[in-house]
C-alpha cells in the first residue's frame, strides 16, 4: 500500500462510520476527530516525509498500511484478560490501571490505594472541571501532528488521564499497562494525559505488552503531559511487545517555571517503533532528562526523534540515547535541540551512542542544534561503532567464551542508562531484563521477562 | 619428564607480514624460561599467537600443548587448558566489574570441566585468598575491570586473575614495563609464590631486572623472529653487561655468509 492509500484508509473509515465513532461522545472528543480529520487530510494533500534517519519499517504506510480493525464498536475484550494481569517488576508497588487494547479498564486495587490529590481515570468519564482540563490538553497540541498523533487524534475513543493536586507527592508509582489481546489484526488509538499541578511529583510508568503476539498491532500512544510550576515528572515508557507490533508513539511535554521532568524509553521487544519526544521548556529553571535503550535484534526497526525547545531562560537539559543492534535490526536517531532568542544560560547536552554487533545492522543518526541566543552552553554527539575486540579476546583469554563476552560487553554499553533511572526498583529491575534480554530470554513477548501472563497461560486467554 | 609445551617451526605474522619466522621451543613442567630481545624482535607476538591473539595469522608450524594442539582451540579454550597470558598492557573494560569477571571467568572453566559452578560464599573466600598473594585492595572488586587502575595495580591484577585461574603454563609479556620497584617485588613475589612443579612460566622482558626476581632456569634471545640463543641464567647477565649489539651482528653475519 502507498503513503496516501495507507492514510486515506483511516479518512474513509472514519467517514463510512462518523455515528459510530461518535456515539455516546461529547463534544471534546467531536472536536479532536475534527482535527485529526483536518490533520491528516493536510498531510494527504501535501504529502509527507518521514526524518532522513527513519527506517523504511517505520514510515507511515509500514505503520499502518495493513488492514487494522479498529475497535469503534466499543466492543469489550474479555474481562478476565485484565483481571489475570501481574506485573513480574518485584517489589513494584503501583496504582496500576490497564488500557486493554484501548479501553481503560479499572483495577480494584487502583480505586482502593488512590490517595487523595491524585485522580487516575478514563478520559471517556470525565466531568466538569477535569473534562475542560482535558479538552484544552488535547486541543493545545492538535493542530501540526505527525500522521500517526493525526490518525490517533481521528479515531481517538478512550484513554487515561492522570491529575496531581498542588502540592500532592504521590509515593506510588502509576503504572499504565497497555495489553494487546484480540483475535483479528487491530488498531488501537489511544491517549494518555499527565497533568502535575504545581509543586506536585508523580512518576508514571507506561507498559505495552502483547497477549496474542501472532496477531498484527497497530498501537497509536499519544502522551501530553502538563508539568506545572515547580512540580516534578517521571515518565518510563517500556516496550515489550511481539513481532507482529507497529508502534507509533508521541510524547508532548510542556514544562513550566522550575519543573522538572524525566522519560527513560526502552525498547526490549517488538516489531517496528516510531518514537518522538517533543518537549518544551517554557518557564524558566526547568531540568529536562531524557534517556532511551533500544535492544534490536532480527529485523526489528527502531526509531527516536526528539525535539527539545529551550524557550525559557536557564534551564537545563541532559539527553543520552544508546542502542545496540543484531542481526539485520536496523535504528533511526534524530535529535534537534532548539534554543530561542532569550533563553540567556540554557544548558543543552545530548548523547546518542550506538554499537552494531552484526554486520548486517544499520543505524542512522542525526544529531542538531538550532541556537539563536548568545550566553548558551550546548553540546551534542553521536558514535556508532563496533564492540571492543581488545576487550573481548582479554576477555577470551581468561575463558570467557566470546559469546557470552559479547553479552557481558552489551551489558556495560547499556549500563548508564539503566543507571541513570531514578526508581531505584525499576532500576534494578530494568539491570535484569536486560541481561535477560541479551541472552535471548526474552526474544518474544511470549516468554516476556516481565511476565505479564501472571498464573495465566497466555494461549487459553485468547481463546 | 613430560613436554609441557612443544613449538615447532612456528611461523606467523600480521596483515601479510611475517613476524614469526620459524619457532622452536620446549618447555617442560616446573620450568621458567626467559625470552628476551630486541625491539620488533616479536616477543609480544609469540605470546599473542600462543594465547589466540586474532589480530595474527598462524601460516606454518605446530605448537602441542600437554598434547593438545594448542592452535586449533579457541582463546577460552586454551585458557581452559591451562594456558595463560599476563598482558602487557591489560585492557579496560568500562561496565563490567572485576567481580563479575571473574565469576564469569572461574564458571566458564568449572563448566569447561564439568564442574558445578562455585557458591557465592566459596568464590568471595577464593578472592579474598588470591587476592592476598599480590597484596590487591579489595576496593579494585567492585570497580570496572583494570579502569582507572594504576600501572602497579593493573599488572597485580594481571598476576591475581593468573592465580584464580592456576595455569600449566603462563606467559608474562613484559610484566616489568610500568613498574615501580616496589610493585615490581609485589609481582614477582607472587609469581613464585604460584610457582609448582607442576607449572612453568615464560617471562617476556626487555631487561635482566626482572629475572633478579624471578629466577630463569633457561634464556632465549629472539631476533627477526626466531630464537637465535638459547642458554641458562648466565645469558641474561651477559646480554645486561653487553646489549644486544653483539647477538644481532652475529646473527646478521651469518645470514650474511648464507646469502
Amino acid at each position: 500500500m502507498n503513503r496516501t492509500d495507507a492514510l486515506s484508509q483511516y479518512l474513509d473509515l472514519a467517514d463510512e462510520n462518523d455515528a459510530l465513532l461518535n456515539k455516546d461522545l461529547r463534544r471534546t472528543l467531536w472536536h479532536i476527530h475534527n482535527f485529526g480529520e483536518a490533520a491528516l487530510g493536510k498531510i494527504i494533500a501535501n504529502g509527507w516525509t518521514p526524518a532522513q534517519t527513519t527506517p523504511p519499517m517505520c514510515y507511515p504506510e509500514a505503520l499502518f498500511g495493513e488492514d487494522y480493525g479498529v475497535n469503534l464498536a466499543r466492543v469489550p475484550m474479555p474481562a478476565d484478560v485484565a483481571a489475570s494481569f501481574r506485573c513480574g517488576v518485584p517489589k513494584l508497588s503501583s496504582l496500576l490501571a490497564i488500557v486493554a487494547n484501548d479501553a481503560f479498564t479499572p483495577t480494584d486495587a487502583l480505586s482502593a490505594n488512590c490517595p487523595e490529590g491524585l485522580t487516575v481515570t478514563s478520559l471517556r468519564s470525565l466531568e466538569g472541571e477535569l473534562w475542560r482540563d482535558a479538552e484544552e490538553m488535547m486541543m493545545d497540541r492538535a493542530d501540526s501532528p505527525s500522521p500517526g498523533a493525526a490518525i490517533n487524534s481521528l479515531l481517538l475513543q478512550d484513554g487515561v488521564y492522570i491529575r496531581t493536586e498542588a502540592g500532592t507527592e504521590v509515593e506510588k508509582a502509576v503504572q499504565v499497562v497497555n495489553l494487546f489481546n484480540s483475535p483479528v489484526p487491530l488498531l488501537t488509538p489511544r491517549r494518555v494525559l499527565v497533568h502535575a499541578m504545581p509543586g506536585s511529583k508523580v512518576r508514571v510508568l507506561l507498559c505495552d505488552h502483547s497477549q496474542t503476539p501472532s496477531v498484527a498491532h497497530c498501537n497509536i500512544e499519544v502522551v501530553d503531559v502538563w508539568v506545572e510550576e515547580d512540580a516534578s515528572v517521571e515518565i518510563y515508557d517500556i516496550e515489550e511487545s511481539s513481532a507482529n507490533t507497529r508502534r507509533s508513539w508521541h510524547l508532548n511535554v510542556v514544562q513550566c517555571a522550575g519543573s522538572s521532568l524525566s522519560v527513560d524509553t526502552f525498547f526490549l521487544a517488538g516489531g517496528a517503533s516510531q518514537n518522538n519526544i517533543t518537549v518544551a521548556l517554557a518557564g524558566p529553571r526547568a531540568h529536562t532528562r531524557l534517556g532511551g535503550l533500544a535492544i534490536t535484534s532480527g529485523s526489528q526497526q527502531v526509531d527516536t526523534q526528539v525535539q527539545l525547545y529551550h524557550r525559557a531562560p536557564h534551564c537545563d537539559s541532559r539527553q543520552l540515547f544508546k542502542s545496540a543492534l543484531f542481526d539485520t535490526s536496523r535504528g533511526g536517531f534524530g535529535g534537534c535541540i532548539v534554543v530561542d532568542n532569550g533563553a540567556v544560560g540554557t544548558d543543552a547536552a545530548q548523547s546518542n551512542r550506538n554499537m552494531l554487533a552484526d554486520p548486517g545492522t544499520h543505524m542512522a543518526t542525526a544529531p542538531q542544534l538550532e541556537i539563536y541566543c548568545d550566553d548558551v552552553k550546548c553540546s551534542h554527539g553521536a558514535t556508532t561503532g563496533q564492540l571492543d575486540e581488545r576487550a573481548l579476546f582479554y576477555m577470551q583469554t581468561r575463558g570467557i567464551p566470546a559469546e557470552e563476552a559479547r553479552r557481558m560487553l552489551t551489558q556495560a554499553f547499556m549500563a548508564d542508562v539503566v543507571d541513570n533511572i531514578s526508581f531505584e526498583v525499576l532500576r534494578q529491575r530494568m539491570h535484569v531484563l536486560v541481561e535477560k534480554r541479551l541472552s535471548g530470554a526474552s526474544a518474544s513477548c511470549d516468554t516476556c521477562a516481565t511476565a505479564c501472563h501472571g498464573d495465566t497461560n497466555p494461549e487459553t486467554v485468547a481463546e | 619428564m613430560d613436554e609441557l609445551l612443544k613449538v615447532s617451526g612456528l611461523r606467523a605474522g600480521i596483515e601479510g607480514k611475517e613476524i614469526l619466522r620459524g619457532i622452536d621451543l620446549t618447555i617442560k613442567p616446573g620450568e621458567v624460561h626467559a625470552i628476551m630481545g630486541p625491539n620488533g624482535s616479536g616477543k609480544s607476538t609469540l605470546s599473542g599467537v600462543l594465547a589466540g591473539d586474532p589480530r595474527f595469522t598462524v601460516t606454518g608450524g605446530t605448537a602441542m600443548f600437554h598434547g593438545v594442539d594448542l592452535l586449533s582451540l579457541s582463546p577460552e579454550d586454551r585458557s581452559h587448558e591451562g594456558l595463560f597470558l599476563s598482558f602487557q598492557y591489560p585492557v579496560e573494560i568500562p561496565g563490567v566489574t572485576m567481580v563479575n569477571f571473574m565469576r564469569a571467568a572461574v564458571n566458564a572453566k568449572r563448566k569447561y570441566l564439568n564442574e558445578e559452578p562455585l557458591s557465592a560464599g566459596d568464590f568471595l573466600k577464593l578472592m579474598r585468598q588470591k587476592r592476598a598473594i599480590v597484596e590487591l585492595d579489595n576496593k579494585l572488586a567492585s570497580r570496572s575491570v583494570n579502569e582507572g587502575f594504576s600501572g602497579g595495580e593493573k599488572k597485580r591484577n594481571e598476576i591475581f586473575q593468573m592465580a584464580v585461574l592456576e595455569p600449566r603454563l603462563s606467559i608474562l609479556d613484559e610484566t616489568d614495563s610500568g613498574l615501580d620497584i616496589d610493585a615490581l617485588r609485589i609481582v614477582a613475589g607472587g609469581v613464585n609464590k604460584l610457582k609448582t612443579e607442576n607449572n612453568a612460566t615464560i617471562v617476556i622482558t626487555h631487561y635482566q631486572r626482572l629475572l633478579d626476581y624471578i629466577k630463569p632456569d633457561f634464556v632465549h634471545i629472539l631476533y627477526k623472529g626466531r630464537i637465535v640463543y638459547s642458554g641458562g641464567p648466565e645469558l641474561a647477565l651477559e646480554l645486561e653487561e653487553k646489549g644486544y649489539d653483539w647477538i644481532k651482528e652475529q646473527v646478521d653475519q651469518q645470514q650474511n655468509e648464507s646469502l
